[in-house]
């Protein structure tokens, strides 16, 4: 017979090929002799957008095509990570202790800590609703968008002040909605990001913020992550990343308005809002990055790897994640900076 | 099963066809046969392709996985009640009576808009442009207007769908008051009937089937449109569950609430059918 299942089924498996070249400017492939790189962004103040609105990358590597998407969450980067869509990505802590889990398994490598999330995302109750602690919240509405670092950051804080999260209404909602529920008194409290969460602190009490947890050891992070088998082809685009957000790391501290310039261009906001914005969160350069609290050296590995297995513990008691694997997982996926070619 | 349509069937119904019905059964049988097995070669192909691994089973889980999503999630007792907090049968409670009132108020409104509409050609003037003005905005685009307007407890969900539904019935009702047979109106008149006698005893019972069609059509927009209602605080429907699972990559729970509200919605499709059917009985069957 010359009809076998396997050459029936591989007919099968072109579907989506055909499809996918129908469609039309999908440039996912390496067109020709130029390599290809697609960076995955989230428009919020950071020092990767100056090494966008520079175009740093673009001049380092030359004979390369660079790509910049954007994404309003870090489960849409995981979702394009899957269709093997992203070769490199700013994505949260929360996003990457799921993708790191099974059922996702996702083949990527944390490559950089490119900030500690601080008072950028902060717990806030309405002034008009009486609450003035988080023990306060019982039998209230708190709203913040779930999956993400603040419902990671909520949780927390309400573990830490020994209140149920049972006895809190949790609601799930995107930060513009949480303003247009604040406005109306639809909601008690909400943990947001800014520029939401700015307009929310105008009549409203601030509970708690992410850096007060950060401090007391559930740090929300923002990482840069790299596609394993793009990491092993393409170090040479990897190693010129991390130099050029190295550097606008380092801008950060000492010429902030050269970043917030930058960054006000690529998201439209004020120079002064891009400033404030900056300040709400902490950046370490690589060196920084390093200690023993974050990635740590080959021979005695840092914290970070704990910090991911907490935050996958968090997903798991939410049921979001089948497992959680052994510290060694998450430390076999932490590749610290400056250390790429050393490993 | 053929047996008994074959019985039904044999019995000569009022005095249409009588003797054209007998041999219908053997191919209305055989319909249901072919539907049945070309369901069954699509769940074939899919656990096929599913086992043969091309893609992870995040992508594309099997059949096989989407039904053991279908236990987890009606089970109250696993640890998180369901899904997320509720079972599957209670999302799709919650789900139903929300489409439920945003349909019933829709095919409220849209009967008595598109009655008005046929019978006054000014206000029909008027109001049509408003009305497929209406109908070609998408539901999530006017969503975060209503969250503004109405908060976001059940009153924007189900205003959501409303407005969504209404249009179809307006359109299809007012065509077919236009279209209602002058004679019958003439008659009715002539025999004395006033205005409001008319209207019900003979352009309502007329408009029937075409306002049914419209009810069909609306029902399965407002269904369709639940997913965009259940996008803010609706996390204990069968919407919400899709959008959540969806952000954990659970693709197979994606793929049983999508299965979960299309074979609802043709339940509900062929139970509106069976009113049609019953409210016009010459009309002839579709």
């Amino acid at each position: 017979m010359s009809v076998t299942r396997r050459s029936v089924l591989s007919l099968l498996a072109l579907g989506p090929v055909l499809a996918a070249c129908g469609v039309g400017g999908s440039s996912s492939s390496g067109s020709g002799s130029q390599r290809v790189v697609r960076i995955a962004y989230q428009n919020f103040a950071d020092s990767t957008l100056l090494v966008k609105d520079q175009a740093t990358l673009e001049k380092a590597l030359p004979d390369h095509k660079i790509t910049w998407t954007s994404f309003d969450s870090g489960a849409s980067i995981n979702t394009a990570f899957l269709g093997g869509a992203i070769d490199l990505a700013v994505i949260g802590s929360s996003p990457t202790a799921q993708a790191l889990c099974p059922p996702l398994n996702i083949p990527y490598k944390v490559i950089e800590l490119l900030n500690v999330i601080g008072d950028s995302e902060a717990l806030v109750a309405r002034k008009a609703s009486g609450v003035t602690a988080i023990t306060d919240l019982v039998g209230r509405k708190v709203a913040a968008p779930f999956g993400s670092t603040s419902h990671y950051s909520l949780l927390a804080a309400l573990q830490q002040a020994g209140v149920d999260p049972g006895a809190v209404t949790l609601v799930d909602l995107e930060p513009q909605n949480i303003q247009a529920a604040w406005q109306r008194g639809d909601i008690d409290a909400a943990y947001v990001w800014t520029p939401v969460l700015s307009v929310l602190q105008q009549d409203g009490v601030t509970l708690t913020d992410s850096a007060k947890l950060a401090a007391a050891g559930k740090p929300t992070l923002t990482f840069t992550v790299a596609r394993t088998e793009f990491l092993d082809a393409n170090r040479d685009v990897v190693d010129k990343w991390l130099e050029a957000t190295n550097r606008a790391i380092g801008l950060v501290k000492t010429d902030p308005g050269v970043v917030a310039e930058a960054v006000s261009r690529q998201i439209g906001s004020s120079k002064e809002d891009a400033i404030a914005q900056l300040k709400q969160n902490i950046y370490l350069d690589h060196a920084e990055q390093r200690a023993p609290e974050y990635f740590g050296t080959k021979e005695s590995p840092g914290k970070l790897a704990d910090r991911l297995r907490d935050a996958a513990q968090f997903l798991h008691g939410q049921k979001k994640i089948e497992s959680v694997p052994e510290l060694e997982t998450f430390r076999a996926a932490l590749i610290a900076p400056g250390a790429v070619d050393g490993k | 099963m053929p047996q008994a349509l074959a019985e039904v069937s044999d019995k000569p119904q009022g005095t249409a066809r009588p003797a054209s019905r007998a041999p219908r059964s053997t191919p209305a049988a055989r319909t249901v046969l072919v539907r049945a097995a070309a369901v069954l070669v699509l769940l074939g192909v899919w656990q096929l392709l599913a086992l043969a691994g091309f893609w992870p089973p995040v992508i594309l889980p099997g059949p096989v996985q989407v039904w053991d999503q279908l236990l987890i999630t009606s089970d109250a007792a696993n640890g998180q009640g369901g899904y997320a907090g509720s079972t599957l049968l209670e999302r799709l409670g919650v789900s139903l009576r929300r489409v439920g009132y945003g349909s019933a108020y829709g095919i409220l409104i849209g009967v008595v808009l598109g009655l008005v509409m046929g019978l006054v050609p000014l206000v029909r003037a008027v109001t049509e442009p408003a009305v497929t003005f209406l109908r070609a905005l998408p539901p999530l685009a006017y969503l975060s207007l209503l969250v503004i307007w109405f908060g976001i407890d059940e009153e924007p969900k189900v205003y959501l769908l409303m407005i969504a539904a209404f249009p179809p019935v307006a359109v299809a009702t007012a065509t077919a008051v236009t279209g209602v047979n002058r004679q019958y109106v003439e008659a009715a008149q002539a025999l004395g009937a006033s205005r409001g006698h008319v209207i019900a005893s003979v352009i309502l019972p007329a408009s029937a089937p075409e306002i049914i069609t419209g009810v069909r059509l609306a029902v399965g927009i407002a269904y369709s449109s639940v997913v965009a209602a259940e996008t803010v605080n609706g996390a204990d429907g069968i919407g919400g569950m899709v959008l959540n699972a969806q952000r954990y990559n659970q693709t197979s729970v994606v793929i049983l609430g999508l299965f979960v509200i299309g074979i609802t919605g043709l339940l509900i499709d062929t139970a509106i059918v069976g009113v049609q059917r019953a409210l016009s009985p010459w009309r002839g069957l579709v």
